[in-house]
């Protein structure tokens, strides 16, 4: 885990670094960003867009986004990949208010991690953090948990999980409210 | 209301619904003013992007497709050429020539031993036509690199993708990635775990998968397709 959480941070100071000079309108700093991150940004935003072409199209917003807001980033007020998956998450979301049927059929979503593999080759470890969220996330019920990850990787709104999970509105939005109350006392702890 | 709340409680919720995605419509809106406004409220937006992120975690990488990018740099003017004093216009020469010398260094370090693939695998449908030629570069029983062209019929299922799989003998499947589309292309190069495990295969597979690639890292899908591997040698 300490190696892990080793790569962890050294991601995180080549991406701030990269950003800071984004800044200074450094286009080649874009380029790398754009080759270290499009991956995980592009594949967070097909999951929640569900159409690849409206994927490619929020990816390019995504970028000019990062290029023109980098001046705004704080590392000391949060991981950069964690802005970088906030400003295409949010963008996504965006678009989904256009496209109000897009997410309704998302049903097929992570209900964890891959098992066996070593942190080393999985290719989604910048997203990991160091764990802490896994530990919380196991103390959560089942339900609370798929729904969690319907709404946050799947860009669904609570009707919409209400809908997939088929279950009342009400139950739905309790369910997450309470998931959230555990994970915030877990993540606070 | 046009100022945000003052009781932390409700800031946080807020806030946790903002980064989850289900706060929407005109709250949403509302949310957004108040971020660029508090500072405590920005505090505790950025505590849940920082938490909820590792939920991503199950999502396999997705490389997007060239044009993406050469779209961004359109759209920002990246390719705009220097202007200024003559001591900048030096310093652009020098660039461009260090970069050349860079990329021709890097082409006899790659191009060296010629790119000829040494293994391949065409998948084709039961009628015959081509789906995808794949080809893998690098020295017999050691694979580097990565290319696959789709052909005019490799059209994703709807609403899913189409992931590639390498066998190994008496081992789990490996993913090889997503497989392109219509005439597509995709290079890449291989990871340890690929490169291990395409040694020891002589078997490709396609499966089915949810839009963005398996969540397992295992094949959760039919498998749909199965190629052998020829090598070239």
């Amino acid at each position: 885990m300490t190696g892990a959480a080793e790569a962890d941070r050294e991601l995180d100071a080549r991406l701030t670094d990269l950003l800071r000079r984004c800044a200074q309108s450094d286009g080649e700093a874009l380029q790398r960003l754009y080759a270290l991150v499009s991956p995980t940004l592009f594949a967070c935003l097909t999951r929640m867009l569900r159409r690849r072409s409206l994927a490619e199209e929020a990816l390019q917003d995504v970028f000019v986004t990062v290029w023109q807001r980098a001046q705004q980033f704080r590392p000391e007020r949060g991981r950069a990949m964690a802005w970088l998956v906030a400003i295409a998450r949010y963008r996504a979301i965006d678009l989904l208010r256009h496209e109000r049927f897009a997410a309704v059929l998302v049903a097929d979503l992570p209900t964890g991690t891959a098992p066996g593999e070593e942190p080393g080759d999985d290719p989604t470890a910048m997203l990991a953090g160091t764990g802490l969220l896994e530990r919380c996330l196991a103390l959560l019920t089942r339900e609370q948990r798929h729904c969690l990850e319907l709404a946050f990787v799947g860009g669904n709104s609570h009707a919409d999980v209400a809908r997939l999970v088929g279950s009342p509105l009400g139950t739905v939005k309790s369910w997450i409210r309470r998931g959230l109350q555990s994970l915030k006392a877990c993540l606070e702890a | 209301m046009n100022t945000p709340p003052t009781d932390i409680d409700l800031l946080d919720r807020l806030a946790a619904e903002y980064v989850l995605g289900t706060l929407r419509g005109p709250a949403r809106r509302r949310l957004e003013r108040w971020r660029s406004r508090s500072v405590l409220l920005d505090e505790r937006c950025r505590f849940w992007e920082d938490g909820l992120m590792p939920l991503l975690r199950g999502l396999r990488p997705l490389e997007p497709p060239a044009h993406v990018w050469q779209g961004i740099r359109a759209r920002l003017d990246l390719r705009s050429p220097a202007r200024g004093s003559r001591a900048r216009l030096y310093a652009l020469a020098a660039s461009v020539l260090l970069i050349v010398a860079i990329g021709a260094f890097f082409y006899w370090r790659t191009l060296a031993p010629p790119p000829r693939a040494s293994v391949v695998a065409t998948i084709a449908a039961p009628s015959g036509a081509l789906m995808w030629q794949v080809e893998i570069y690098g020295a017999a029983g050691a694979p580097a690199r990565l290319s696959v062209r789709a052909g005019a019929l490799a059209a994703p299922p709807a609403g899913r993708d189409y992931e590639l799989w390498a066998l190994p003998k008496g081992r789990a499947p490996v993913s090889l990635g997503l497989l392109p589309y219509r005439h597509d292309a995709m290079h890449r190069a291989l990871s340890l775990a690929q490169q291990q495990a395409l040694a020891n295969a002589t078997q490709l597979a396609v499966s089915v998968e949810p839009a963005g690639g398996s969540p397992t890292g295992l094949p959760t899908g039919a498998v749909v397709f199965v190629a052998s591997l020829r090598s070239m040698s």
